[in-house]
């Protein structure tokens, strides 16, 4: 398979110039004031054009790259070796390879510059006393044939090139903490910190004020009540995040701190580490320690580096690590320096273990290693093993502590807003793309370059807004500990609550919608699960419940369980309560499974409430837990064993998409129009507008818009209007127009759910959200609608 | 499903010729990130099977960052983007933790045979 | 194999049970799909879940009727939200032995079938499923 480099060539030429450019800044800054952190960014200049340049297949510019690396890196080694000459040459190099870029920018034969590699070459000897390790750049090359200069130079002797590469190791490392992390700025706006700023404002509707659209289920078998939203990729929501609230929760938070509550038994539990919600890993290579089975015994091993191999001593040393994870390594040939250097004869490596992982552990842990090909793994007559084993110790022990990240706080309306703009810039760089395609064929590449490197940037912003949008759970989940204290003595219960994993982050928008819902669930837990301590007594468990909030993080999931050790729910009960209201025939909750039954205890108003006085019976308030976990795109699951507690169990998507819409009405239907598109609204007689044509025009500023008619556009029956109504201007395609419609109903912050089949196939609308009320609306994509 | 990466290197450029071989190879690419602060964070965030690290990169090296990834999470498989002449780095990284290594210029089918092989699936 | 019967007007129809996620009672009002094609009654909200809802006599070129649907029939059709607007639900019944329509007018029909001495028309899901997507492309 050849890669078709000629996609790459327009961001390669962006990014080289970039690279180039601030080389040139970098090196008169550094006649200035040499110090290291402006040697070590253009050592990365040099070596980022070289990688790149070389992947392109453009040699010259590759070795030239390299050569200035090879005197950057010797200026590095040593700063008084920096003189007015070196800057100089240095200068010239960089311009050079700047006109080599734009040479293959236009399509031309890069220069060879030999003269001046010749001058870095005697730089870099006379500096440093080193003759010039061969440059090695391409020894593959996807556009043309490598050429053979290239080639026979890749073969030739590592060594040379790792020692004089070696020094380079620390140095950039080095830097990192001094340079701090400009990258971190806008992380984590920390709302739990300052509630007062995580307030969202203007924003109507709370989870609670739902209205349910009258979807009631039917008397059907079990297949046909089964939960819905099992694929719950989409996301939705039922109204705005309740600032507020969450700003309250904070400060009570603040007022009780977790452990007061906890026994100490407990408390260790509580700051035990959390358990790791560990990913399922396909295969991971075996690394850590070998299992302990298995008797000591040595094994002969013989293996061989695949000829293909680039870099045979690098191989090596990476079987060599593995093998020394598992045991001792009592014989090796050829020894480990000539390894590392790449002097193996044949690319065949001799070799003892002392091991318990057996031969079967030896083929484990190379079966992950590539371009390694083991030739025979046999008992060694050995000489008795030593008594212990000892692994190679962790590198990562001695992992040297985090750089401390700069945080800023940033207000939540304006990563709002960000995501927004984000979400917009997305849609207007698939615009450029569409416009591309009309575009005279040679006129084509040079856009499709830059609509490349646009979606990059975009996406790359994107990704970085909705990072910083995670918050914590504990934002939500530090006020439990004082609201189980309140429940559970009003209800006169012994309650220990442990929360685990509350670090983890969620989008900010989950986060605000989940704040009831877990309250809900933790006095459900509490008032209706755990027994009194004497029924506790009488069932010979402890007096004290126990009520455990686990926060887990499972690949693109945040998964939180809430669990109490109490009585449990009784399916029976559910079924029959569930019957009596007429929600279940008793042939359907027959055959229920106990799992199904639990879930109808978010049917509203099935309450197994026969022991329960409290008038917020287990029932109500459920299924406004359900709904709200299934709004933002999440599932609820119930487990319960009788006598043993009840588990709930919340799968959640880590973000969701948020955009601001205006709302408008025509007719009977509502639309959202995504704000950042929208220029401002006005009133005015559509029929005293003057005309062109067919069509109306609205005076704007000094212009005038042409008007189009919402109803008309969507294909929604108005009836017509006399005199006063609003008009919404709004950016299209090709200018501003005005949209005439019936009433403007304001602004909303909704998630956005994509179309799902057949809805997608219609052109104009860019999405679906469910507003505070329940009510489907669609947003509209204006331009293609005007287009269409 | 797919397996998912998460690919760290300081050139848009690299990145995207990176992702496009993962692409044609069947993975998903989760993430990327322009230096080693960033890799570890995103590390963190995504928990990805598999990451490409770079190695010089601007406010921290792709070694520093292999040894927080795998300080954080021991099983986590870290193949280094290395071009020739960094042997003693990549050895470094090796010592750090990382599972494998690729040397640049890449080829699509090589990039996608080491991988394949560090995650077991040849 | 168990089909849900469901009629539009007098005549029956019937789909495999497997490709029925629930039946539920339609919203007083849907929201209307922009520009869709007229057998598209609209969308509504099923728990958080957006449905597109389309008239099943619509869908079949069935003759206008009088009596207003009182039921939707969700179909478990993966990640496609789809609901058939009918004028009731009769129940679940056992339906064998189904012979292919004769003259076979749509894909959306899988066949006939005899159910307690009186006909029913067996639909497929697939069918069903593709004549939607139709509607859709065949309008533009």
């Amino acid at each position: 398979m050849t890669m078709d480099m000629s996609r790459y060539l327009g961001l390669f030429i962006s990014e080289a110039t970039e690279h180039l450019e601030s080389l040139g800044r970098d090196l008169v800054q550094l006649e200035r004031e040499g110090t290291a952190t402006v040697v070590d960014s253009m050592f990365r200049h040099a070596h980022s054009v070289k990688g790149m340049a070389s992947s392109m297949g453009f040699e010259s510019i590759a070795i030239l790259a390299h050569r200035v690396e090879d005197l950057v890196d010797a200026v590095r080694q040593d700063r008084a070796r920096l003189d007015r000459d070196v800057v100089d040459l240095l200068l010239t190099a960089a311009d050079t390879m700047l006109a080599q870029v734009r040479a293959v920018a236009e399509n031309q034969q890069p220069d060879e510059a030999s003269a001046l590699l010749t001058q870095l070459g005697n730089r870099v000897t006379a500096m440093t006393g080193k003759g010039l390790a061969t440059t090695r750049v391409a020894k593959v090359t996807a556009l043309k044939p490598a050429g053979t200069e290239a080639g026979a130079a890749g073969t030739a002797q590592a060594g040379g090139g790792a020692a004089s590469s070696s020094q380079v190791a620390g140095a950039p490392a080095s830097t990192a903490s001094t340079t701090g992390s400009a990258a971190e700025g806008v992380k984590s706006a920390d709302a739990g910190a300052s509630p007062g700023s995580a307030r969202s404002p203007g924003v109507v509707g709370l989870a609670g004020a739902t209205v349910d659209m009258g979807a009631q289920g039917l008397p059907l078998p079990p297949d046909l009540l089964a939960p819905p939203g099992t694929s719950s990729d989409t996301a939705s929501t039922s109204g705005a995040p309740s600032g507020a609230a969450a700003a309250v929760a904070a400060a009570m938070g603040l007022v009780a701190p977790a452990s007061t509550d906890l026994g100490d038994g407990l408390k260790a539990a509580a700051s035990a580490p959390v358990p790791e919600a560990g990913p399922v890993r396909g295969a991971s290579p075996p690394r850590a320690e070998p299992e302990v089975r298995g008797a000591m015994q040595r094994w002969a091993v013989r293996l061989r580096i695949a000829p293909t191999c680039q870099v045979p001593g690098v191989r090596a040393f990476l079987v060599h690590k593995r093998l020394t994870n598992l045991g001792t390594l009592v014989d090796l040939r050829p020894a480990l320096e000539e390894l590392k250097a790449g002097r193996i004869p044949d690319g065949y490596i001799q070799l003892e273990l002392e091991t318990t992982a057996g031969d079967t552990g030896i083929h484990a842990s190379l079966r992950n290693v590539a371009e390694v090909e083991v030739v025979s793994v046999k008992p060694a007559v050995a000489a008795p093993a030593p008594a212990v084993a000892a692994p190679a110790a962790s590198e990562a022990a001695r992992a040297s502590p985090d750089a401390t990240a700069r945080t800023v706080r940033v207000r939540t309306e304006l990563l709002d807003y960000f995501l927004d703009t984000v979400g917009e810039l997305m849609l207007a760089t698939a615009r450029l793309r569409e416009v591309g395609k009309v575009l005279p064929e040679n006129a084509r590449p040079a856009l499709e370059e830059g609509v490349y490197r646009l979606h990059t940037l975009v996406k790359d912003l994107h990704d970085k807004v909705m990072t910083a949008r995670m918050t914590p759970l504990s934002l939500i989940t530090d006020r439990l500990p004082r609201a189980a204290r309140d429940i559970a003595r009003r209800k006169e219960r012994e309650v220990d609550l442990v929360i685990t994993g509350a670090e983890i982050e969620l989008d900010r928008a989950i986060l605000d919608e989940l704040a009831d819902p877990l309250m809900h669930l933790l006095r459900n837990c509490i008032d209706h699960g755990l027994e009194s301590p004497e029924e506790r007594i009488a069932a010979k468990k402890g007096p004290r419940g126990r009520v455990l909030v686990a926060v887990k993080r499972a690949r693109d999931r945040v998964i939180i369980e809430i669990e109490d050790d109490g009585r449990g729910m009784d399916p029976g009960k559910l079924k029959s309560a569930a019957v009596a209201r007429g929600l279940l025939s008793v042939e359907t909750a027959a055959r229920m499974t106990d799992r199904e039954a639990f879930l109808l205890s978010c049917l509203p108003g099935v309450s197994t409430a026969k022991d329960i006085t409290d008038i917020s019976g287990r029932g109500v308030g459920m299924d406004a837990v359900k709904r709200v976990v299934e709004n933002v795109g999440g599932t609820l699951e119930i487990d319960s064993e009788k006598g043993r507690g009840t588990r709930f169990t919340l799968r959640l998507p880590l973000t969701v998409a948020v955009v601001h819409l205006l709302l408008v009405e025509v007719g009977e239907e509502v639309f959202g129009l995504p704000i950042a598109k929208v220029v401002g609204a006005t009133e005015a007689d559509g029929e005293a507008l003057s005309r062109s044509r067919e069509t109306a025009l609205l005076p704007h500023g000094n212009s005038l818009l042409p008007v189009h008619s919402l109803d008309t556009l969507v294909g929604v029956p108005a009836p017509p209007r006399q005199g006063a109504r609003p008009f919404v201007v709004m950016d299209a395609d090709s200018g501003r127009v005005a949209l005439a419609v019936d009433r403007l109903l304001g602004q909303e912050e909704v998630v956005l759910k994509p179309l799902s089949r057949p809805l997608d196939l219609l052109p104009g609308l860019s999405g679906v959200t469910i507003l505070g009320s329940g009510r489907p609306v669609f947003i509209l994509d204006v331009p293609r609608l005007l287009s269409a | 499903m797919a397996k998912r990466v998460l690919v760290v290197d300081d050139a848009i450029f690299m990145r995207n010729m990176i992702k496009d071989i993962f692409a044609s190879g069947g993975f998903e690419v989760v993430g990327e990130a322009a230096n080693g602060l960033e890799a570890v964070e995103k590390y963190k965030e995504l928990k990805p099977d598999l990451t490409t690290m770079d190695i010089v990169m601007p406010f921290k090296s792709g070694i520093e960052a292999t040894r927080e990834i795998i300080k954080a999470d021991s099983s986590a498989v870290v193949i280094m983007c290395s071009a020739l002449g960094q042997e003693s780095l990549v050895m470094e990284a090796i010592e750090a933790g990382a599972s494998d290594f690729i040397v640049k210029p890449f080829r699509a089918e090589d990039v996608l045979a080491v991988v394949k092989k560090v995650l077991g699936e040849t | 194999m168990r089909h849900v019967i469901f009629r539009v007007e007098k005549e029956r129809y019937g789909l495999p049970l497997s490709a029925v996620r629930e039946v539920v009672v339609p919203p007083a009002r849907f929201t209307r799909v922009p520009r869709a094609p007229s057998a598209i009654t609209g969308v509504m909200n099923l728990r958080g879940r957006v449905v597109t809802v389309v008239e099943l006599r619509q869908l079949l070129n069935l003759p206008d009727s009088p009596t207003p649907p009182a039921r939707v029939v969700l179909l478990d059709r993966g990640r496609r939200d789809l609901g058939l607007l009918v004028t009731d639900v009769d129940g679940i019944e056992a339906v064998e032995r189904v012979s292919t329509a004769p003259g076979k007018l749509t894909p959306a029909i899988r066949g006939v079938a005899r159910l307690g001495g009186l006909g029913v028309t067996v639909l497929d899901p697939e069918g069903l499923d593709a004549a939607v997507v139709a509607l859709f492309t065949h309008s533009k």
